[in-house]
């Protein structure tokens, strides 16, 4: 059964690091329903991306395992619903 | 040394074991227990009684594709325990009974303590009967064939040759399911390929790399003709850094598999596909590289022996059918169990 998930993914702020992760989620054909991207205020080395995702809770262990393979990427981290999409965003949007 | 488990393993226990084509090598091809090579091209037996199997354990290997054929076809009636150090790859293709989040010497080692002594003679002598099959149907023709000469009986003469103490690089291809097909291989490593990344241009690079990686040992680069040409350059640094690699070229003047392809489920409309070819002997020459062509069938061997015997870096062309084509073939949706002898009649 598909619900909406909130995925939290740090990484390198690399270029290209972005399409990368979208691509895992692409190729799986999880559907991403809002997103946000930016990178961290004390290390422009060093970013994150926060995303309401629509899929199943077996596809997002699946896409964990594997975004978490990306070498850039150190912290990966999902939650059920879009509550915590919503106050990490805001808290982002805040800081702009 | 994940050879030694792997025998003991398999001897202790009586399950008979096939390779994927990146786990060629892990076992030898000719030990009693081996039944083959799985996958699209694989050999029959194995792939039939994939979905005959009532355990399967899964070695390391990601349940790609052109091993599973149609994933909801694949070994329903099996019960799959699946070890790899990779835990991304638990459930990710097909849903296991058990996994062992392991390094795949440690976990057999393990296995192989707590199973008893078995043997399985029936169930052997099946993949046997089914490999018979596919000897009659296929490979006789492909050793036997009088005409043309043909990728199999080259690849199979180098093999006697080589007596798996070679390294042998593919790249990718006809010629590179043949010799995973008909190569006989004792240790691990000794076959490398691209595989999942299906990288045309692979082999030459990768043979080079290898005589460095192994210095002393034989290295083989096994090319079709459209793949040696992506990497062609590459002549240039073997001439510079004077790199021992053989290069065998499999010359049947097309794109080989997507020809296949095109033949058989495209109505025969080639597209894009027909090779026409630079003279591989001058522009070897040009760089140095001592380069012969094999045309007929009464040449082959002296020139393998020539071709092995070399000190420095040889190339050796030999051109083969131009519109053989590979079997056994799993066709692309099809499951494992469904995978053709012969060319569908219509």
């Amino acid at each position: 059964m598909k619900e909406e998930f909130t995925l939290e993914i740090e990484a390198d702020n690399n270029f290209s690091v972005l399409n990368r992760i979208i691509n895992i989620l692409n190729r799986r054909r999880v559907r991403i329903r809002r997103m946000m991207a930016h990178e961290d205020d004390q290390d422009f080395r060093r970013g994150a991306v926060v995303m309401l995702l629509f899929t199943t809770p077996e596809m997002m262990d699946r896409v964990t395992d594997q975004l978490e393979k990306l070498i850039e990427v150190d912290l990966v981290r999902f939650q059920p619903g879009s509550s915590r999409y919503f106050e990490v965003s805001e808290r982002v949007s805040d800081i702009d | 040394m994940l050879l030694i488990r792997f025998g003991f393993f398999s001897e202790k226990t009586g399950i008979p074991v096939a390779a994927t084509l990146l786990g060629l090598g892990c076992f030898p091809t000719d030990h009693p227990n081996y039944v083959g090579y799985l996958g699209m091209h694989g050999n029959y037996g194995p792939n039939v009684l994939t979905n005959q199997c009532d355990v399967l354990i899964a070695v390391g290997m990601r349940f790609d594709d052109r091993v599973t054929g149609n994933v909801t076809k694949y070994a329903k009636q099996a019960r799959i325990i699946h070890i790899d150090i990779d835990k991304a790859e638990i459930n990710k293709i097909i849903k296991v009974e058990t996994f062992i989040h392991a390094d795949a010497k440690e976990a057999l080692d393990a296995l192989t303590q707590l199973c008893p002594v078995n043997r399985f003679p029936d169930w052997i002598n099946e993949f046997s009967r089914l490999n018979e099959l596919e000897f009659e149907k296929v490979i006789r023709k492909e050793f036997h064939s009088g005409g043309e000469l043909r990728m199999a009986e080259v690849i199979n003469r180098l093999s006697q040759k080589t007596d798996g103490r070679a390294i042998v690089v593919t790249d990718v291809g006809q010629h590179q399911m043949v010799t995973s097909r008909y190569l006989k291989l004792r240790d691990p490593r000794t076959h490398i390929t691209s595989g999942g990344a299906g990288t045309m241009g692979f082999a030459l690079p990768a043979a080079m790399g290898a005589c460095y990686g192994v210095p002393g040992k034989q290295v083989l680069a096994v090319i079709g003709d459209g793949g040696f040409q992506m990497t062609v350059q590459e002549l240039g640094t073997i001439m510079q850094y004077k790199i021992p690699v053989k290069i065998l070229v499999l010359n049947n003047q097309f794109l080989g598999m997507v020809r296949q392809w095109q033949q058989l489920f495209h109505g025969k409309r080639y597209s894009f596909t027909e090779m026409d070819n630079p003279d591989f002997i001058k522009l070897n020459e040009a760089y140095g590289i001592t380069a012969r062509r094999v045309t007929k069938r009464e040449d082959l061997d002296s020139a393998l022996t020539e071709f092995l015997d070399s000190k420095t870096s040889m190339f050796l062309e030999v051109l083969v059918g131009r519109e053989d084509n590979v079997f056994p073939m799993v066709p692309a949706g099809a499951g494992v169990g469904d995978v053709l002898l012969e060319a569908p009649s219509n």
